[in-house]
């Protein structure tokens, strides 16, 4: 069972990594990753918002959906249920760490549009895993999507100082960047 | 019944998140917090209230 677990937590950080493998929140990773300390608030936020997020949907899929036979919500009550926690999650940070407001307060809203949390909801009910299945994929898929921002961002950050082709500066060089990430971080696949 | 069930389950949903907004609206800013800023300039959705085109309108605006 933990073998299994450390598996599902390996797989989701660096094999099926929710940027690279998925293709998923490429918004906040083109647009939030340009300087790593923007990279880490978003990472964290993110984190942070998708493990209350799971628990939540996975609760109430299997405790109202479920009984009430009305599966086919399941879509429309997870993205209400992620953007009520997001006002929930910015509302409680206000009121008790203004500190930390400021460091994630500007990426909350931009979690809203970000696409991982929803497909982390909706993997968790859709790979039919238990409790402590979901939670380990829950905290995975968050981590690795903040460990590829924070990398990205490293890299980014150097290429500002770097000489690269005028016809490349900006985007064009941050997407052959992450092309390269990507094949890298394929080449993790053969350790499970 | 069933519809019936998901049209009440969905008006709940939908009131929740309401009720939220608006008290997450009215909760003040923390000090030093009033002009926090997203460093992002990576899409072009525009109803992002992060996107800097936002910005942009309110300084020509004013």
């Amino acid at each position: 069972m933990i073998r299994e677990l450390c598996t599902l937590l390996v797989t989701s950080v660096l094999i099926n990594n929710a940027i690279l493998n998925q293709f998923l929140g490429m918004c906040p990773f083109m647009g939030v990753s340009k300087k790593r300390n923007s990279a880490l608030g978003m990472g964290v936020a993110v984190v942070f918002v998708i493990v209350v997020a799971s628990i939540v949907t996975y609760a109430l899929y299997y405790l109202v959906l479920v009984p009430l036979h009305i599966e086919y919500m399941k879509l429309i009550t997870f993205i209400l249920v992620i953007a009520s926690l997001v006002q929930l999650c910015e509302m409680f940070i206000k009121k008790t760490s203004p500190s930390l407001y400021k460091s994630l307060g500007v990426y909350l809203p931009l979690i809203t549009t970000n696409c991982v949390v929803l497909n982390c909801c909706l993997a968790n009910i859709s790979n039919g895993y238990g409790i402590a299945q979901m939670l380990v994929y829950s905290i995975g898929t968050p981590l690795g999507f903040a460990l590829v921002l924070y990398i990205f961002s490293s890299i980014r950050e150097r290429l500002e100082t770097s000489e690269v082709p005028r016809s490349f500066l900006g985007n064009p060089i941050a997407l052959i960047v992450a092309a390269i990430m990507a094949m890298a971080f394929s080449g993790l696949a053969g350790i499970v | 019944m069933k519809t019936i069930l998901a049209i009440l389950f969905f008006l709940v949903m939908v009131s929740l998140y309401i009720v939220l907004y608006l008290m997450n609206k009215r909760t003040p800013l923390p000090e030093g917090c009033e002009n926090l800023k997203a460093d992002c300039e990576g899409c072009h959705d525009y109803s992002c209230t992060n996107n800097p085109a936002h910005y942009r309108k309110k300084e020509t605006d004013q």
